[in-house]
């Protein structure tokens, strides 16, 4: 469990205390980061991080032809990426299929997964891009 | 599924095919805790300074642009105005900032860096005058940097002086820059009104009363507009500024997103969006284009104003509506020389230097990447700046002139500089003299709307 920001500025002030006059930078962040440890807290970001979903939109079209699902889908499981929805139209030879993918079980990046996909996309001549679902939240939902 | 079918299409279309881009997320970085009375300590401090925040600077807005699938044209640094932490220096002194200034650009990887600049609407300091009188040497003698200088503002009037000067160094930036077209002048603008937070280089700075250190973004997309206007076919003007203000917001929204994203990666602090259509010189990102799908014939036609403010309108409520962090300029910029439909516009001889001064009352800039002979007498071009900080001034808004007196040119010729600049075609000027208006020097006393306590 991580600890939230309240408990460290706790443990912060504490350490500061503790060390007194001889606190400096350095020496407080030692001295946190290893309160942090005995109370369990793991390690701890000290950098704000990305609290945002660690879902993905996958958008693909291109001529119909068998093979393309089986092709994304294959790609995606190896990653250990999770579907969890997926929506696809045909409109005459032209095919559209959406899905919404957790990655963040997958031991990739992103931007590897964006490399594996853009290279089955070049395979079956088909355009898929692969974006943050924060670009769609933003723009369509307020 | 969380998202429509069709909500997801419309992204990737604006995305992939209607060229909305995130123009520019621009660093801007504090240089007024880096003088010292040795000019080569000066130096080291802002090279040190601007990599130590600007080092991850491309890198994080690559992972950024990757991650939601939107690029980022731009990645760019402005700088507190040089003239105001280095008062103290000679023009030699100047000059050698510069050169350091575009050191530190190239080690980045940047293309431009901005805040060559001073603030001088109301009087000159010895160093502002010096630090003037170095800014053809600094454009001509180094390849990243640009520079700019307000000289008027609405609470202190017009410094006409100071105009006469830069009417003098544009023509002699155009001068030492001939071989490349005259192309110092085009990493120059004159300023009425300048924003403290634009992060649109060329005219971008750093302002005195920013942070430390802080990241704006610039958001464009005259394509996408332009084709939710040729959707929405025949409706009535209401509806029109409506299609325009939800598309707008929509692109708006993912600005601010990136400009988070790649601050919150820069570990620094995020300042303003900054939406203003930008036309840039690919077919289709033109605002020009915008202007003629609204209903005029061409750029230049009666009615042409009045669509450009309905659209400079729409842009700022729709910006405001998506985010509260909106800054800069805010509006539709009309550069010529970026623009194709522009310079179509100019060469079949549709519009004129002086209805493009009109539409600039109602843009969100002035007069912008306008080529004219080279032989302009240099009080012509300050009766020009002049006349467009008299716009600025007396309606409370930025303007601003960047003009290229395109050297050994006349009207029919092009300067052509490639790449994001474009090429701009040489447009008449009146041959009517304002030598003895311009001559009497001194400052235009600043308007009534000025006494606003």
């Amino acid at each position: 469990m991580k600890l939230n920001e309240e408990e460290i500025r706790k443990i912060t002030f504490e350490a500061i205390q503790e060390l007194g006059s001889e606190a400096t930078p350095e020496r407080i962040k030692e001295a946190v980061r290893k309160k942090i440890g005995e109370t369990g807290g793991g390690e701890y970001n000290f950098k704000k991080g990305d609290v945002s979903s660690g879902r993905v939109i996958l958008t693909s079209f291109g001529l119909n032809k068998p093979g393309i699902v089986a092709g994304v889908t294959k790609a995606l499981g190896e990653a250990n990426c999770d579907i969890q929805d997926l929506t696809q139209k045909l409109m005459g030879d032209f095919f559209t299929m959406i899905m919404i993918i957790d990655i963040s079980a997958s031991q990739k990046d992103l931007k590897q997964i964006q490399e594996e996909i853009s290279k089955i996309a070049d395979e079956l001549k088909i355009k898929i891009y692969l974006q943050h679902e924060d670009v769609f939240r933003y723009m369509h939902r307020i | 599924m969380p998202y429509e079918f069709e909500e997801i299409l419309e992204t990737i279309r604006m995305t992939e095919i209607e060229h909305f881009d995130i123009r520019t997320v621009t660093l801007g970085i504090s240089l007024r805790d880096c003088h010292d009375r040795n000019i080569e300590v000066t130096k080291q401090k802002i090279y040190d300074k601007i990599l130590r925040y600007g080092k991850n600077h491309v890198k994080n807005a690559r992972d950024v642009e990757s991650r939601f699938g939107i690029s980022i044209a731009n990645k760019r640094i402005s700088m507190t105005p040089i003239s105001i932490p280095f008062d103290s220096c000679t023009l030699e002194e100047y000059l050698e900032i510069a050169k350091t200034l575009d050191k530190a650009a190239e080690e980045i990887g940047i293309d431009y860096i901005a805040g060559y600049s001073a603030l001088v609407q109301k009087g000159m300091t010895n160093g502002e005058l010096e630090f003037i009188k170095s800014i053809p040497f600094a454009l001509s003698q180094t390849k990243r940097v640009c520079s700019s200088v307000n000289v008027a503002s609405t609470k202190a009037g017009i410094n006409m002086d100071a105009i006469r000067m830069m009417a003098d160094v544009i023509k002699s930036t155009a001068e030492k820059t001939k071989d490349r077209d005259s192309i110092g002048c085009a990493k120059l603008v004159v300023f009425a009104n300048a924003v403290e937070d634009n992060p649109f280089v060329a005219g971008a700075f750093h302002g005195i009363s920013e942070p430390e250190v802080v990241l704006n973004v610039g958001i464009s997309g005259p394509g996408v507009v332009l084709e939710a206007i040729k959707e929405a076919g025949h409706v009535d003007l209401q509806q029109l500024a409506e299609v325009i203000k939800k598309t707008i917001f929509k692109i708006t929204r993912a600005g601010e997103l990136i400009g988070r994203k790649v601050a919150e990666r820069n570990n620094v602090p995020f300042g303003i969006v900054d939406i203003s259509l930008a036309p840039t010189p690919a077919e289709g990102d033109s605002i020009a284009d915008i202007l003629k799908s609204m209903g005029v014939e061409d750029v230049g036609a009666p009615g042409t104003t009045a669509a450009l403010a309905m659209l400079n309108d729409a842009v700022k409520k729709a910006g405001l509506m998506a985010s509260s962090s909106v800054g800069g300029m805010s509006g539709a910029f009309i550069p010529v020389s970026e623009d194709q439909g522009m310079i179509r516009a100019v060469q079949v001889g549709h519009l004129s230097l002086e209805k493009l001064e009109a539409m600039t009352a109602v843009c969100s800039v002035g007069l912008d990447m306008i080529a004219i002979p080279g032989d302009t007498p240099v009080t012509t071009i300050a009766g020009i700046i002049a006349d467009e900080c008299a716009i600025g001034v007396i309606n409370d808004k930025t303007t601003a002139v960047r003009i290229i007196p395109a050297y050994g040119k006349n009207v029919g010729e092009f300067v052509d500089y490639g790449g994001l600049l474009g090429k701009a075609p040489v447009m008449e000027v009146r041959k009517l003299s304002c030598e003895n208006f311009v001559g009497r020097g001194g400052r235009i006393p600043a308007p009534m709307r000025s006494l606003t306590n």
